[in-house]
C-alpha cells in the first residue's frame, strides 16, 4: 500500500498546488515533495534484497496488485513494486524533484502554481514508471510523463522553446509508439502461454520458451525483431547516438530546475526500461547483437564528448556530456557481468545526481549574469564565491573524480566490461570508451578555465552578488549526497547487484 | 606497547581534518587556519615516526579496512599496506609537508594573500592524499588518492584564480596528468580483469600471481585479451599503468604541465615536487616492483625513457632566467634518474634518490621563496646577484642543496646518483636500451651542475644588479626554520646509505637504506629488495678491476663530470657582473628556450581536436539533426500541399462525399463481383 | 403489399434531390432542408426494412432520428442566425476563415 500511498500523494499534492496561490506556491510544493522523499527513505530502510523483480525466483518488495479490467483475453492490473534496481531510481526520483523545486524559486517568476504543479505532477508519474511491473499500468506512466515535460519546456522555456517543446514530444512519442509495437508483437507471439500483462510473468514464459509462431512469422524472428523496435525506441529516450539531437534543445531551452529533472530522471527512464526490457526479456537477442550495441556505446561516448568540446553554450555542454555518459550506461549494460549490469544502474544514479548538480549549478550563474555562452563572461569566482567552489566540484564530480559517485559508476561500468566474455573484443571497447574520461576533463575543465577563472569581466549593467541562500543550498546537499554515494557505493550498490545478477545469469554465452 | 598500526589511518585523517577544518571554519581562526595544518601534519610526522620504528621493531600491517563495494567477481577494498618503503614514504611526506606549512606562514600569511583559508585547505587535502596514496594496498585505492592528489595540484596551482596564468597552468596540469592517468585506469581494469585482485602484497596479490602464472611456473591461469601470451599481456599492463607515473612524474612526453605549475605558491611547489604529487609516480612504480621485474621489456623501457628525461630536462634547464623555472626542470630531471635507477634494476637507488630528492628539493623550493620575499615576488635571476652576504642563512641552506642536487660529494645527491649510475652500469652490458639510458643519465651529470650553479651564481654572487636586491625584505623565523632542518638534512642524507663506503672499506652494515629495504628489521615477504633482484631479469657484472673497481670509477667519472659542470658555471657565470652568454647557442638557444616546441606541438594538437570537435559539431547539426528536422519539414510541406483541398466551401466538401461514396460502393462491387 | 424495392427507390430519389441540394444551393437554410431530406431518405430506408422484417427496431431507429432532426435543425437555426449577424447573408460559400 505504501507505494500507491506514495503515487497518489504526488498526484493530489499536484493538485494542491495547482489551485495555490502563485505566491507561496513554490513554498508549499517544496514542503509537500519532501514527504514522498522520506516515504521513499522509508522504503530504503525497510527494503530487503530478493533478486530481481521479473526473473525467476525474484521476491518484490512492497508488492500490491489489483485486477483492473481485460484487454484480448489478458488482464491489465494495478500491479506495482520493488527490487534492487528500481529502488535506487525511486529514491532519486524522490530526491531530485524537492532540490530541483527549492531551485524554481528565483528563476520562476510567473504562473508559479502551475509550473509547480507540472513538477509535482511529473514526479507522481515518474514514480509510477519505477515501480508499475504491469505493461499497461508502465506505459500509462511513461506517457503521462510527457505532458507535463512538454508544457513545463514550452511555457517556462527559453526562446525557442516550443521549437525545443514540439521536437521533444513528437521524437520521443514517435519512439513510444515503435516500442509500443515491438512490445506487443512479443506479447501476442507469447499466445497463450501469458493471461496478463505482468512483466514477470512475461519476462519468465519468454525465458520458458514461450514464444511461438505469430502471423507465420519464427520465434526467433519475432524476437530479434521485438528487440530491435524497443531498443531504437528506448534509443530514443536515453538518448543514444544518432537518435540524441532532441537533448541538447530540450536542455538549452527548459528552465533549470527542468534541466535538472529532465537529465537526472527522465533520460534514466529510458536506460531504466532498456534494463527492464531489452536486456532483462530478451538477454539472448542482446547478445547476439553485442557488436553493433557495443559500437553504438564507444560512439556515444566519444561522439557525445566531441560535441561537447565543441560547445559554447554552458548547457549544451552538460547535455551533450550526458549523451556520452548514457554510453557508459549502454556499454555496462551489454557486456552482461555482475559489475557491467550493476554499474550501468549505478551510473544512473549518480549521472542523475551529478548532471543534475551540474545543471542546477549552471543555472544559477545564469540567474546572476543571464548568459551561459563561455565567451560571455569571466571570473565568476571572485562574485559567487560558494556557487563556483560547488560547480568546480561538480565539475570534478562528472569528470570521474575518485571518491564522488560518478567515479564509482564509471569504474563499475569499466571493471565489468573489460574482461567480459558476452561481449567479443571488450577490452578494445572498454579502453576506447574509457577515453571519454579525458576528454570530459578537457572540455569542462577549459570550460570553467574561461567562464569562471582569470579577471572578472562581464557586461551588466547591475552589481553580480553572491547567489541567495536558497539557490546554493541545493547544490549543497547534492554535492553531499555525491560524496557520500562516492564513498560507500554499496549503500545502493549492494542491492543494485542483487538485482542485477538474475540478468547476468539469463544470458548464454558461447565462448 | 600500544599498537602503532592501529594509528595508521590518523596519519591521512588528521590532515583531512585540517582541510575540513580550514575550509569550514578557516576564516575565523588566526593565519587563516595554518596553525591547524601545522598541528595535523605536526601529528602526522610523529605517527608516522611511531609507524616506522614499530617496523623497525619487526611489525608488519597489510590489512583490508573497508569494503568498497563487493561483488561476487571481485571485492573492490580499501586496506593500509606498511612495510619498510611505505614507513619511509609517510616520514619523508609528512614531514615536508609539516614544513612547507610553517614556511607558508612567512611566504603567504606575512605576505598579505586573500584566501588563506582555501590556501590552507588545499595543503591539507594535498596531504591528506598522497598519505592515502601511500598507505594504499592495492592498485585501485592506489589510483583513486592518485586521482585526489591531481585534483590538489589543480587547486593550488590555480590559487591565484584572478590572474589569467593560474587557472591555466593548472588546467593543464590536470589534463596532462589525466591523459597518463587515462592509460593508468586502464591498466587498473586490466589488472583486475586478468587476475581479479589488485592487492600490492601477500599471496593472492597480483604481482605473486603473475609471478605464478608466467613460465617456467604456469601455476596460475590468468585471463589474457583474446589468447595473449601472458608474459607479452603483463608487459601491456605495466607499460598501461606507466602512463600514469609517466604524467604524474613529469617524464617525457607528458612532463610539460610541470614547468608551467610554478604558477602556484612557492611552498605547493615545493610540496608538489618533493614529497607529493611527483613522487608519487615513482613511488607507485616501487610499490608494484615486483610486478615490473618480471617484465624486462618493461624495465628497459622505463630505463630509457628515464635516463631521456634526465638529460633531456637538464638541457632545457641550461638557458632559463626563472629561478623557479630552473628548479623545475631540474625536478623533471631528478625524476628521470630515479626512473632509471627502476629500469636498471637499482630498487633500492630509486627510494634512496627518491629520499634524498625530496630533502633537498624542498629545500631549494623553499629557498627559492625565501629569495622571492626578498624580491618582492620578482623570480628573474638576472635581476639578483649578490644576495650571498645579505641573507646568509638562506644562501648557505641554499647552497648546501645545490651542491646535493649536483651531485657533489659528499652530500646526500651525490650518494644516491651516484648508487644509479652504478645500478645502471653494471646492469647494462647486453641491453641496448639500459645502456642507452645510462649513457644520457651520465651525460646529464655535468649539465645538472652546470645549470644549478649558474642558478646559484647569478642568484648569490657577483654585484646586485637591482635595487631589491641591494635591499632585500628580511625574511623571518618561519622561513629560516624549515630552511635550516631541510638544509641539515640535505648534508646528511647520504649517511643511510654509503654502499660505495661499505664496498671499498668493507664495512659490513652501514648501507642501512638497503637493510632496511631488505626487511632486514621487519617487512613483508615478497616485498623485499633481494626478493626483486632474485626474480628480475639482470645479472650485475663488474666492469672494470672487480666490484670495487668499477665502484671506485663509476663515482669518480659522475664526480668529475659533476665538478666539470660546477667549473664551467663559475667560468662564466662566477664573476662579479656576469653576461648572458646562452646567445653563443645561436640557434639552439632558442629549441631550448622554447622547450623543444612541445607545449606548442600539445597545443596544437589541442586545437587539431578542438577542430575536429568543430567539425563533429557541425555534422551533428547538419546531418543527424538535418534529418530529424527534414523528417518534420516534409511532413509539413507535405501538410501545405495537401490542405489546399480544404477550401472551406461546404458544397465542395459533400461533392467529395458523394464522390468518395460512388468510388467505395464501385470498388466494393467490383471487388464483391456484383459485375460479373 | 408493396415490394420493399418500391420503397428503396423513393428512399433514393429524394436522397437524391437533397444530396442535389446540397451541392447546388448556396443558401444555407436550403441546405438544412436539403440535410432533412436526406436524413427522411434514411428513415424511409429503416421503416421500410423494419416493416419487412418485422422488427421494430428499425423504426425505434427511425424515431430517435426524428428527433435528433429536430434538435439539428434548432442548432442549425441557430448557426444560420449568427451567420446572418456576422456576414450579413447566409450565403455558406462566405465564410471560409475557418478552413486552416
Amino acid at each position: 500500500m505504501i507505494l500507491e500511498a506514495l503515487i497518489a500523494f504526488s498526484f493530489l499534492s499536484a493538485l494542491v498546488v495547482l489551485l495555490a496561490p502563485d505566491a507561496w506556491a513554490g513554498r508549499l510544493a517544496f514542503g509537500l515533495s519532501v514527504v514522498p522523499f522520506a516515504g521513499s527513505l522509508y522504503l530504503w530502510s525497510a527494503f530487503e534484497a530478493g533478486g530481481n523483480a521479473l526473473t525467476d525466483g525474484g521476491t518484490i518488495a512492497f508488492k500490491s496488485r489489483y485486477e483492473w479490467l481485460e484487454v484480448g483475453g489478458r488482464s491489465v492490473s494495478w500491479f506495482v513494486g520493488l527490487d534492487g534496481i528500481s529502488l535506487p531510481l525511486v529514491v532519486l526520483t524522490t530526491f531530485l524533484v524537492p532540490l530541483a523545486i527549492v531551485s524554481a524559486w528565483t528563476p520562476i517568476d510567473e504562473r508559479q502554481s502551475q509550473f509547480y504543479g507540472l513538477m509535482l505532477f511529473m514526479e507522481a508519474n515518474l514514480l509510477g514508471v519505477f515501480t508499475a511491473l504491469d505493461f499497461f499500468l508502465w506505459f500509462v506512466f511513461w506517457e503521462a510523463v510527457l505532458v507535463p515535460m512538454y508544457f513545463l519546456i514550452g511555457v517556462w522555456g527559453g526562446p525557442r522553446r516550443k521549437y525545443a517543446a514540439i521536437k521533444f514530444f513528437v521524437y520521443t512519442n514517435a519512439a513510444s509508439l515503435l516500442m509500443f509495437i515491438g512490445f506487443m508483437s512479443l506479447v501476442l507471439a507469447l499466445g497463450d502461454s501469458v493471461s496478463s500483462f505482468g512483466l514477470p510473468e512475461i519476462t519468465q514464459a519468454i525465458a520458458d520458451g514461450g514464444l511461438g509462431e505469430w502471423f507465420g512469422i519464427a520465434p526467433e524472428t519475432v524476437a530479434m525483431g521485438a528487440f530491435l523496435a524497443m531498443f531504437a525506441g528506448f534509443a530514443v529516450k536515453v538518448p543514444i547516438v544518432p537518435v540524441h539531437t532532441w537533448l541538447p534543445d530540450a536542455h538549452v531551452e527548459a528552465p533549470t530546475p527542468v534541466s535538472v529533472l529532465l537529465a537526472g530522471v527522465l533520460l534514466k527512464m529510458g536506460t531504466y526500461a532498456l534494463l527492464r526490457y531489452n536486456f532483462t526479456m530478451l538477454p539472448d537477442q542482446a547478445s547476439a547483437l553485442a557488436v553493433p550495441i557495443g559500437i553504438i556505446a564507444v560512439v556515444s561516448v566519444i561522439y557525445g564528448a566531441m560535441l561537447a568540446l565543441a560547445q559554447k553554450d554552458l548547457k549544451r555542454i552538460v547535455a551533450y556530456s550526458s549523451v556520452s555518459s548514457m554510453g557508459y550506461v549502454i556499454l555496462g549494460l551489454i557486456v552482461f557481468t555482475e559489475y557491467g549490469v550493476g554499474g550501468a544502474t549505478f551510473q544512473m544514479v549518480a549521472h542523475g545526481l551529478v548532471s543534475g548538480l551540474m545543471f542546477m549549478a549552471v543555472g544559477v550563474v545564469y540567474n546572476a549574469t543571464h548568459t551561459r555562452m563561455v565567451g560571455d563572461m569571466a571570473g565568476m569566482a571572485d562574485r559567487m564565491p560558494v556557487t563556483v567552489g560547488i560547480l568546480v566540484a561538480g565539475a570534478f564530480g562528472y569528470m570521474g573524480l575518485p571518491l564522488m559517485a560518478g567515479f564509482a559508476g564509471e569504474f563499475f561500468v569499466f571493471v565489468g566490461s573489460f574482461g567480459a566474455e558476452a561481449l567479443p573484443y571488450a577490452p578494445l571497447f572498454t579502453a576506447l570508451a574509457m577515453f571519454g574520461i579525458v576528454i570530459v576533463a578537457g572540455y569542462l575543465l577549459s570550460a570553467m578555465q574561461k567562464t569562471l577563472f582569470g579577471p572578472f569581466r562581464l557586461e551588466t549593467d547591475y552589481e553580480v552578488g553572491r547567489a541567495p541562500v536558497h539557490d546554493v543550498a541545493p547544490l549543497a546537499v547534492l554535492l553531499a549526497a555525491i560524496i557520500v554515494l562516492g564513498v560507500a557505493p554499496d549503500l545502493f550498490f549492494e542491492m543494485i547487484r542483487d538485482a542485477a545478477l538474475p540478468v547476468v545469469e539469463g544470458v548464454s554465452v558461447d565462448g | 606497547m600500544v599498537n602503532a598500526f592501529a594509528y595508521v589511518p590518523a596519519v591521512v585523517l588528521l590532515p583531512f581534518f585540517s582541510f575540513l577544518i580550514a575550509l569550514g571554519a578557516g576564516r575565523y581562526l588566526p593565519k587563516g587556519g595554518a596553525f591547524g595544518g601545522i598541528t595535523a601534519t605536526a601529528g602526522s610526522l610523529l605517527l608516522s615516526l611511531w609507524v616506522a620504528a614499530a617496523v623497525a621493531g619487526g611489525g608488519e600491517y597489510n590489512e583490508t579496512i573497508y569494503t568498497w563495494a563487493g561483488g561476487e567477481q571481485f571485492e573492490l577494498t580499501f586496506g593500509l599496506l606498511i612495510d619498510p618503503l611505505s614507513a619511509l614514504m609517510l616520514v619523508i611526506v609528512s614531514l615536508v609537508a609539516v614544513l612547507v606549512h610553517v614556511f607558508s606562514l612567512g611566504y603567504m600569511n606575512d605576505e598579505g594573500e586573500t584566501g588563506l583559508p582555501r590556501y590552507y585547505a588545499g595543503l591539507g587535502l594535498f596531504t591528506a592524499s598522497m598519505l592515502g596514496f601511500v598507505v594504499a594496498d592495492n592498485l585501485l585505492m592506489a589510483f583513486m588518492f592518485f586521482e585526489l592528489v591531481g585534483l590538489c595540484s589543480y587547486l593550488l596551482i590555480g590559487f591565484h584564480f584572478r590572474e589569467p596564468g593560474p587557472p591555466s597552468a593548472a588546467k593543464k596540469a590536470f589534463l596532462v596528468t589525466r591523459f597518463g592517468d587515462y592509460f593508468f585506469l586502464v591498466g587498473v581494469v586490466a589488472v583486475f580483469a586478468t587476475f581479479g585482485t589488485a592487492a600490492f602484497a601477500g599471496e593472492g596479490s597480483f604481482p605473486a600471481l603473475a609471478a605464478a602464472a608466467l613460465p617456467p611456473d604456469g601455476s596460475v591461469d590468468v585471463w589474457t585479451p583474446g589468447g595473449l601470451d601472458v608474459g607479452t599481456w603483463f608487459t601491456v599492463i605495466g607499460l598501461l599503468v606507466l602512463g600514469g607515473v609517466i604524467g604524474k612524474s613529469a617524464q617525457f612526453p607528458l612532463h610539460t604541465w610541470l614547468p608551467d605549475a610554478m604558477e602556484g605558491p612557492t611552498p605547493v611547489s615545493a610540496l608538489i615536487h618533493a614529497a607529493t604529487m611527483v613522487a608519487a609516480g615513482v613511488y607507485l612504480v616501487a610499490r608494484m616492483y615486483g610486478f615490473y621485474t618480471l617484465s624486462p621489456t618493461a624495465l628497459a623501457v622505463i630505463a630509457f625513457i628515464g635516463g631521456f628525461t634526465a638529460l633531456f630536462a637538464a638541457t632545457m634547464g641550461v638557458v632559463k632566467d626563472e629561478l623557479k623555472q630552473v628548479l623545475a626542470y631540474s625536478t623533471i630531471s631528478q625524476y628521470g634518474y630515479m626512473m632509471l635507477a627502476l629500469g636498471a634494476g637499482g630498487y633500492v637507488a630509486a627510494v634512496f634518490h627518491l629520499t634524498t630528492h625530496a630533502f633537498f628539493k624542498a629545500l631549494l623550493f623553499l629557498g627559492a621563496g625565501s629569495v622571492i620575499i626578498a624580491m618582492h615576488h620578482n623570480e628573474d635571476m638576472w635581476d639578483m646577484g649578490g644576495l650571498k652576504s645579505r641573507m646568509p642563512v638562506t644562501y648557505y641552506t641554499f647552497l648546501a642543496g645545490s651542491l646535493a642536487l649536483a651531485g657533489i660529494f659528499p652530500f646526500a645527491g651525490f650518494w644516491s646518483k651516484d648508487e644509479i649510475l652504478y645500478e645502471a652500469l653494471v646492469h647494462a652490458p647486453g641491453e641496448p636500451l639500459l645502456f642507452g639510458g645510462y649513457l644520457m643519465g651520465l651525460l646529464a651529470v655535468p649539465v645538472t651542475a652546470f645549470y644549478t650553479f649558474r642558478m646559484v651564481f647569478l642568484t648569490f654572487h657577483g654585484e646586485p644588479r637591482t635595487e631589491t636586491a641591494r635591499d632585500p625584505e628580511p625574511v623571518r623565523w618561519n622561513v629560516k626554520g624549515p630552511l635550516t632542518v631541510l638544509g641539515s638534512l640535505a648534508v646528511v642524507t647520504g649517511l643511510i646509505n654509503m654502499v660505495p663506503v661499505k664496498t671499498v672499506f668493507e664495512l659490513k652494515g652501514i648501507d642501512y637504506l638497503h637493510r632496511w629495504l631488505n626487511n632486514e628489521w621487519g617487512g613483508i615477504e615478497g616485498l623485499s629488495s633481494h626478493h626483486y633482484a632474485d626474480i628480475g631479469p639482470y645479472s650485475s657484472q663488474p666492469i672494470v678491476g672487480g666490484e670495487v673497481g668499477t665502484v671506485l670509477a663509476g663515482a669518480a667519472v659522475s664526480l668529475g663530470l659533476a665538478l666539470a659542470g660546477l667549473g664551467l658555471a663559475w667560468q662564466l657565470y662566477g664573476g662579479a657582473s656576469p653576461a648572458e652568454h646562452t646567445a653563443k647557442l645561436g640557434g639552439i638557444k632558442d629549441v631550448l628556450y622554447n622547450n623543444y616546441y612541445l607545449d606548442e606541438l600539445q597545443v596544437w594538437l589541442a586545437y587539431r581536436t578542438e577542430d575536429v570537435a568543430g567539425v563533429a559539431d557541425v555534422f551533428d547539426q547538419g546531418i543527424i539533426d538535418g534529418v530529424v528536422n527534414g523528417v518534420s519539414s516534409v511532413s509539413l510541406a507535405g501538410g501545405g500541399r495537401i490542405r489546399l483541398i480544404q477550401t472551406g466551401l461546404v458544397s465542395q466538401y459533400a461533392g467529395m462525399i458523394t464522390l468518395g461514396l460512388i468510388a467505395l460502393l464501385v470498388i466494393l462491387s467490383v471487388g464483391g463481383g456484383w459485375f460479373l | 403489399m408493396v415490394p420493399p424495392q418500391w420503397y428503396l427507390f423513393l428512399a433514393a430519389a429524394v436522397f437524391c434531390i437533397g444530396l442535389f441540394g446540397i451541392l447546388t444551393r448556396r443558401d444555407a437554410l436550403y441546405f438544412l432542408m436539403s440535410v432533412e431530406l436526406m436524413m427522411n431518405a434514411a428513415n424511409i430506408n429503416f421503416v421500410a426494412f423494419a416493416f419487412y422484417y418485422g422488427d421494430l427496431t428499425g423504426q425505434v431507429f427511425a424515431l430517435f432520428v426524428i428527433a435528433l432532426a429536430a434538435a439539428e435543425v434548432a442548432i442549425g437555426i441557430g448557426i444560420i442566425l449568427v451567420l446572418y449577424r456576422n456576414f450579413g447573408e447566409i450565403d455558406v460559400t462566405v465564410p471560409t476563415e475557418m478552413r486552416w
